[in-house]
């Protein structure tokens, strides 16, 4: 099962990983930014650093890169401890958020600069230069400065520049922030091609979850220096850890209750929320009246006007509001006890008129293997 | 909606007036025939003349001269190394002591300045002349260059030089190559301040210098003190012009650098 | 604020060290020697002081110190007096500068933005003159037979000349003449960046011009308006050429006091000891100056 193994190396124990963090805590005086993390990013990979502001995530980065040295632990970088190497001297490039281009130079010199650090022959820089231009599609730019050019221009020339010394890891700090929304999604299939292309190792920190679904092979899920959850997007958004998790990743409704048991179709749960018994099919062991959640994805609520023809896992209630997006229809339905639950379908039909609209009693209902436990 | 009234305008007309109208009374003294400043006694530029006659006047001219260069190029230099440590190089012991010390020579009075300077010379029994002049222009010079070079340094991105450091250039190449670039016209905007004020010192010139190295001012200011003569004018309107056609330059080599 | 990461040990030191040298050297050290000296006394000798450590028979050197210097300073009248008239003309001049000063920087902050830096560069200009020449170009316009005589008995607004020159009037026209720019200058970069919205909003909410001017304008232009009065006052204290070329023998300033005691007295410790007390009424509104420039930076 090799292929499987090249395609998700960490799940095969005798890949060594690329990059390992091991045990890194760094302190800014009192503040504690990054706690005792360790990870192992594996060489090809498309691997995010994601979560909310202050989390720490750019702090891992620029330790990557060498801006910032770790209080404790170390870093390996294929198998060399790189913690104490100074950032020139690493063989990382990094993808500033502001770019950081020099406004003193034209487009090709500072894809050149690099190259010219490494002193090597001017025929070859120019080569690789050219090279670059065409990978971002910047050749006819090659002569401007920075200030003529718009800004996902500019955002090319900062890849082309960082990609120039074809580096072992490439770190991008929140790269697409400043695009709209369009160019934000077309250069991220861009990024894409390029990584596979080039077959580098890419690190990239952002906010933007749905940007982190888009390109990332894993997803490092942080919250204020540690990270709560390290998986492949699919694994992150269907089995998160905890409700955090879920909750941070799309939209998510949670049944509170307490466990009731276990019986062949999976573990009971008697829910506050749903006033009902309510199942799910995955196996949790845990102590009775113990207090745990359901938790559901709104897509995966089947919501209809008539009753479904189910033994379980079925709630009434009242459509409270719609959102219309068009491709889909999101209706908060309020339960009998008040709670508000989301659901949301593909209009897979064409109709001008709402099928479904205010004020309608409507059924609830999901499949058991829809919902997962969450003990926390 | 900033509203420009018409006391607005009236203010800044009878600022300018009163910032201005002693300077051209002056230039206008410069050409006139007679020697008493209140009567016109015709256009003439005699005194230009004698000016050129006046080898005391030129001596003091060059001197001046030796010393705004050579304290503006060093002082341009300490200046910038001071404005960059101020703003980049965090805490570091005894940053109190050099941040006071870069901020109160530009308050103290001169006097102080050229007391304590000259003291010092004699105390090491430095003989006092154009090295000592130059020294103390230096000195006080550096401290503006620090300040203009500080304000800059506060405004620019350090992501430009991580940048730098990332694609393999050293520390010490990438202030080269990167940052003094950028902010050259901060470090020449220093050095034309440092050059204006080593060509207008009076007081710390007068207490540093020696015999032999007598400098612009300090001749004006023996010469003011016998008398009001329109060759004072003359060698003022000189040093008037001179240092308007820098300004105004030195504006639009600004205004273009920002345009390009 | 990120530090330059690369220069770590002896390079950082270097680059710290070499203004620090400098300035510790050629700043501090002379003052240190300022202070030794006004503990000495004249002699005529070169130099024209006792030295402070007598060396004699015995190992360690005795320090001769003499606080005469200083008492006489105290003790007599005419010095009281020169601190006390500095001070009270550098207050009056700083606050004739800034009423002056703030109503131009207004109207420059005010005006349509294309013109601003030409205005500024208006401002500029005499700044970069030489000082002693505008204060000599004052000189011609306030003698007895001045221009400015010359122009009022013209106009017949008066009949006898006014006698302006060589007295306090002056000396207050030519320091605020001189530094003029050095309040209009701060004063500038901070009403330029204020929210003019911030007035709009005031008069929406009832507020009148004039109260919305010191209630909102005024105290948003505070730090402006104290370094610019910095920038004027404590120099000023110390101002030697203005009141020497256009004050009169009444006009007491310590600058020039100074100066006579140094040059025309040749009596140096007596001089230091003028200048280390000026230094000590200063250093209060220095140091103020230096912590409100660093704040500003951070």
């Amino acid at each position: 099962m090799t292929e499987i193994s090249t395609i998700e190396p960490w799940t095969d124990s005798s890949q060594k990983a690329y990059i390992e963090i091991k045990n890194v805590t760094k302190k800014f005086g009192d503040f504690t930014a990054i706690d005792n993390l360790s990870l192992d990013i594996y060489k090809n990979e498309f691997f995010s650093l994601l979560g909310p502001s202050g989390c720490g995530k750019t702090t891992l980065l620029r330790m990557l890169a060498g801006f910032e040295k770790p209080t404790e632990g170390t870093i390996l970088l294929d198998g060399e401890d790189i913690s104490q190497v100074p950032p020139h001297l690493r063989p990382i490039n990094m993808m500033f958020q502001s770019y950081a281009l020099f406004p003193h130079m034209s487009v090709e010199k500072n894809i050149a600069f690099g190259l010219k650090q490494d002193k090597l022959p001017k025929n070859e820089i120019n080569d690789r230069v050219e090279e670059m231009l065409e990978l971002v599609q910047l050749t006819e730019f090659a002569k401007r400065k920075p200030d003529q050019l718009s800004g996902g221009q500019r955002q090319r020339v900062a890849l082309g520049r960082s990609l120039a010394k074809r580096p072992k890891l490439l770190l991008l700090d929140e790269p697409l922030g400043a695009l709209d929304k369009r160019l934000r999604e077309q250069t991220q299939f861009e990024l894409m091609n390029i990584q596979e292309k080039l077959g580098v190792t890419f690190v990239i920190v952002t906010h933007d979850q749905e940007e982190a679904m888009t390109v990332s092979s894993r997803i490092g899920l942080m919250d204020t220096g540690y990270l709560t959850q390290v998986a492949t997007p699919t694994e992150i958004y269907e089995a998160p850890v905890n409700r955090d998790v879920a909750d941070f990743i799309g939209d998510v409704n949670f049944l509170e209750g307490t466990y009731k048991g276990k019986n062949e179709t999976g573990t009971q749960l008697d829910s506050d929320d749903a006033k009902c018994v309510v199942y799910a099919t995955q196996v949790t062991a845990a102590d009775i009246g113990r207090k745990l959640w359901f938790a559901i994805r709104p897509e995966k609520l089947e919501i209809s006007k008539r009753k479904p023809d189910f033994e379980h896992n079925i709630l009434k209630g009242k459509i409270e509001d719609i959102s219309y997006t068009g491709s889909m229809s999101t209706y908060h339905v309020k339960l009998a006890n008040g709670k508000v639950l989301t659901a949301c379908r593909a209009n897979r039909e064409r109709s001008v008129e709402h099928q479904l609209t205010w004020e309608d009693e409507v059924y609830l209902h999901w499949l058991p293997h829809s919902a997962i436990v969450l003990q926390s | 909606m900033k509203r420009f009234t018409a006391f607005n305008m009236t203010t800044l007309l009878l600022g300018f007036a009163f910032l201005y109208i002693p300077i051209i009374i002056l230039v206008v003294f410069s050409f006139n025939e007679s020697k008493l400043v209140t009567v016109w006694g015709g256009f003439s530029t005699k005194w230009y003349g004698e000016l050129m006659n006046n080898q005391s006047i030129k001596d003091a001219a060059w001197v001046t001269a030796k010393v705004a260069f050579t304290s503006s190029t060093i002082a341009t230099l300490l200046g910038t190394i001071a404005g960059l440590v101020m703003t980049k190089f965090g805490r570091f012991r005894g940053r109190t002591l050099f941040s006071g010390m870069i901020y109160a020579p530009m308050v103290m009075p001169e006097v102080i300045i050229g007391l304590s300077l000259l003291l010092m010379f004699v105390a090491l029994s430095i003989d006092r002349g154009v090295m000592t002049v130059t020294l103390a222009h230096i000195t006080f010079s550096m401290c503006y260059v620090a300040v203009v070079v500080q304000s800059r340094m506060s405004s620019y991105d350090d992501s430009i030089n991580e940048a730098a450091l990332d694609l393999g250039c050293t520390p010490f190449k990438t202030f080269f190559l990167i940052t003094l670039p950028i902010i050259l016209p901060a470090v020449i905007s220093g050095w034309l301040l440092s050059f204006t004020l080593s060509l207008d010192d009076l007081v710390i010139a007068s207490f540093t210098s020696g015999p032999g190295s007598t400098t612009l001012p300090m001749k004006i200011y023996s010469m003011v003190r016998l008398g009001v003569t329109p060759e004072i004018n003359a060698v003022s309107t000189i040093l008037v012009g001179l240092v308007a056609i820098g300004v105004v330059t030195g504006s639009f080599i600004g205004k273009k650098q920002k345009t390009n | 604020m990120n530090k330059i990461k690369g220069f770590r040990g002896i390079g950082r030191t270097a680059v710290i060290g070499i203004p620090y040298l400098w300035l510790s050297v050629l700043f501090l050290l002379p003052f240190l020697i300022v202070l030794k000296i006004s503990f000495a006394e004249p002699i005529i000798a070169i130099p024209p002081y006792t030295s402070l450590l007598q060396w004699g028979d015995s190992f360690w050197p005795t320090i001769k110190a003499s606080f005469d210097g200083y008492l006489f300073i105290l003790e007599d009248s005419l010095y009281v007096n020169a601190y006390l008239s500095s001070l009270k003309i550098a207050t009056i001049s700083t606050l004739i500068a800034l009423v002056v000063g703030y109503s131009i920087a207004y109207s420059i902050a005010k005006a349509p933005r294309r013109w601003r830096g030409v205005l500024l560069m208006l401002v500029i200009l005499p700044f970069w003159t030489s000082f002693l020449i505008r204060v000599y170009a004052w000189i011609g316009i306030l003698k007895t037979e001045g221009l400015l005589n010359l122009l009022l008995l013209s106009l017949g607004v008066i009949d006898k000349p006014l006698t302006i020159m060589n007295t306090d009037l002056a000396v207050y026209i030519g320091i605020v003449y001189s530094y003029l720019p050095f309040m209009i200058l701060p004063l500038y970069a901070n009403l330029e960046k204020m929210d003019f919205s911030l007035l709009e909003a005031a008069a929406d909410l009832g507020c009148r011009p004039f109260k919305t001017f010191w209630t909102v304008t005024i105290p948003l232009s505070l730090p402006g308006i104290l370094a610019g009065c910095f920038l004027v006052f404590i120099p000023v204290v110390g101002e030697f050429v203005i009141p020497d070329l256009l004050g009169g023998t009444q006009t007491l300033m310590i600058g020039k006091v100074l100066w006579l005691e140094f040059f025309n007295n040749r009596d140096w410790p007596l001089a230091s000891a003028v200048a280390i007390i000026l230094l000590a009424i200063l250093i209060v509104p220095i140091m103020y100056y230096q912590k409100t420039q660093e704040k500003a930076i951070s």
